[in-house]
């Protein structure tokens, strides 16, 4: 039961993205991608929920592969969070937050979520923002406002649990201090639930001291993934980031010259 | 469990996330477009009355007007205005752009481009086959289609970015399909090629139910397919790729509203010319009055389409007896002042 990628390569426009990666998203597991601009991370991430179709080589979810998953299951196996573009039209917080709302026909399924949608909301400090409209949110807010909402997509009926997993491109870019803490904290109550998260994170102490695992890309190839233990080495990170770094453990700070 | 969970998402139920308000809105859309539909029939350069004819008291001649030249006409009026409302609305939905329109963007005029092409080339296939009445319109929705697809490909798939060069290739072909109605109205002379005014202005006079019937079908046809989509509309509005990931099939969307629209404008094109603006203002009045999910603004601007669109038709009937004002210039002169509102307030934001 893991998110399996073999071999994927990508071509676009005549220049390779993706050099034969190979790597897996386990349930329970959070695994970062850290690498510089261009290296190919949010290409990684669009050809692994499906939204690439060009590339060379296999993505299985749960061991089938991925163009075996109908669009509308894959809604209900795997929910990201990327970057947004603005919104025509006046839609309120609360409309945002429901288009997360994978069921809503039957009367039991409302009802539970619209339960679980009043647990998010706490859970992600929005009380006071749920009745606007979104437009006039700030940056950082639409992010949070976001993040519920693939929270909610990821919502299972009790007495179902099916394996699913979450795939976040720059979760906290924008948020203040607070909110980012909160953020995290939901995140590894996903993972400590059995979710499989997948994040693309520029924040290196961020990704280290979070992590249980990391993947290290460059010019679209992994130049080491493993243990977050095993991973921290300043050589390796100097190596991709081609700079000099070095770094204190406990607690983790990682620095760059 | 499971299985609830599959087929719920797929039949993407319509009332889910309708409000009380907006079921209440709509039923007095409803209620007002039947009201105005009672009141077009009664009033005209001719008197009659509804309650005389269920009574049976009124004459062969009265009948006539009322069944042959009254009735057809209001329906119309209320057709033309219910699909340019909903083509207009779910075009804004899918170019995720409050500013499409399918008399700006050109749709329209492809189709008046179309008809006058079948009218003028076709010749006398209209009375040779049993399905010549379809014809015209098809070559309409033919004309429509191919102005969506041209748009779509030059806004490369409708982007938020796109708004320049879809009003730019808007002009365009407006400018291209006068060009064309003007030069075929001009070398034909077929009495059944209507005149310039009524082309570019629009016109219900004059229709009848052998015409009528195959454009009811359509357009009500067009209508029952695209309400469906009125969720998967919502999503898109997150962007594609998030659509996407939401478990929207994009491509599949995108194609049937570019369809249907397509159909139900060049259906209503076909027989009553091309109206300015009506597919601007109806959605925006919609969403004004109740909310912006899709699911209340399709039909709610479907039916506040229709309902304006008979009063206008009434107004421009009677305000200057016995001549007819062209029910263009009455769109026009109310829709282009709140064209120029809308900018200002885009702009602002």
């Amino acid at each position: 039961m893991t998110i399996s990628a073999k071999s994927i390569s990508l071509e676009l426009g005549g220049k390779k993205i993706l050099n034969n990666i190979s790597m897996e998203v386990r349930p329970g597991e959070i695994l970062s991608i850290i690498g510089p601009n261009g290296a190919g991370k949010t290409s990684l991430l669009n050809v692994l929920s499906g939204n690439i179709k060009s590339h060379i080589g296999h993505v299985s979810y749960n061991n089938v592969p991925l163009e075996n998953i109908s669009i509308q299951e894959r809604a209900y196996i795997r929910s990201v969070m990327s970057q947004f573009q603005s919104i025509a039209f006046d839609y309120s917080v609360e409309d945002i937050l429901q288009m997360g709302w994978l069921d809503h026909s039957h009367k039991d399924i409302k009802e539970d979520l619209s339960a679980f949608q009043n647990q998010v909301i706490q859970e992600c400090d929005m009380e006071n923002l749920i009745h606007q409209k979104f437009n006039t949110l700030s940056g950082g807010e639409q992010r949070r406002v976001h993040f519920a909402r693939t929270l909610l997509q990821l919502w299972q009926p009790t007495n179902t649990n099916d394996q699913n997993y979450l795939l976040l491109d720059e979760p906290f870019s924008n948020l203040d201090l607070v909110h980012k803490v909160k953020m995290m904290e939901s995140i590894k109550a996903k993972a400590s639930s059995g979710t499989g998260i997948l994040m693309i994170l520029h924040d290196l102490n961020l990704a280290y001291s979070f992590s249980d695992k990391i993947l290290l890309l460059k010019n679209g190839r992994v130049i080491e993934q493993g243990e977050t233990k095993k991973m921290l080495s300043a050589r390796l990170l100097a190596r991709a980031y081609e700079t000099f770094i070095s770094i204190d453990e406990n607690p983790i700070n990682i620095k760059y010259y | 469990m499971e299985l609830i969970r599959k087929i719920s998402f797929q039949t993407s139920q319509f009332f889910s996330f309708i409000s009380k308000n907006q079921i209440y809105l709509m039923s007095l859309l409803l209620i007002s477009m039947i009201f105005f539909s009672l009141l077009a029939i009664t009033f005209g350069s001719y008197g009659l009355s509804i309650v005389d004819f269920i009574l049976g008291k009124t004459s062969d001649i009265q009948n006539t007007v009322l069944t042959e030249i009254r009735l057809p006409r209001v329906i119309l009026s209320g057709l033309a205005g219910a699909s340019l409302g909903i083509s207009g609305a779910a075009l804004q939905g899918l170019f995720r752009n409050p500013l499409a329109d399918p008399g700006l963007i050109g749709v329209s005029a492809g189709a008046a481009l179309g008809a006058t092409l079948m009218i003028v080339l076709g010749g006398d296939i209209f009375s040779q086959y049993s399905l010549g009445v379809f014809f015209i319109p098809l070559a309409a929705i033919a004309g429509s289609s191919l102005v969506i697809l041209m748009l779509y490909f030059m806004t490369k798939g409708f982007g938020y970015e796109g708004v320049t060069y879809m009003l730019l290739v808007g002009i365009a072909i407006n400018a291209i399909a006068g060009v064309g109605i003007g030069i075929l109205t001009y070398i034909s002379s077929d009495s059944e090629l209507r005149s310039l005014t009524f082309w570019t202005m629009g016109s219900f006079g004059g229709v009848t139910w052998p015409l009528l019937v195959p454009v009811i079908l359509i357009i009500a046809l067009a209508i029952i397919i695209m309400i469906p989509y009125s969720r998967q509309l919502d999503l898109l509005q997150l962007g594609e790729p998030e659509a996407f990931r939401l478990g929207v099939d994009v491509q599949k969307l995108k194609y049937t509203i570019i369809l249907t629209c397509a159909a139900s404008v060049g259906a209503s094109v076909a027989l009553s010319g091309m109206i300015g603006f009506v597919g601007l203002i109806v959605p925006h009045l919609t969403r004004l009055l109740g909310g912006v999910n899709h699911n209340y603004v399709l039909p709610g601007s479907a039916l506040m389409g229709a309902a304006l669109m008979i009063i206008a038709d009434l107004i421009a009937r009677i305000i200057i007896q016995p001549a007819e004002l062209p029910i263009g210039l009455i769109t026009s002169a109310i829709g282009s002042p709140f064209f120029l509102w809308l900018i200002f307030k885009i702009k602002k934001l």
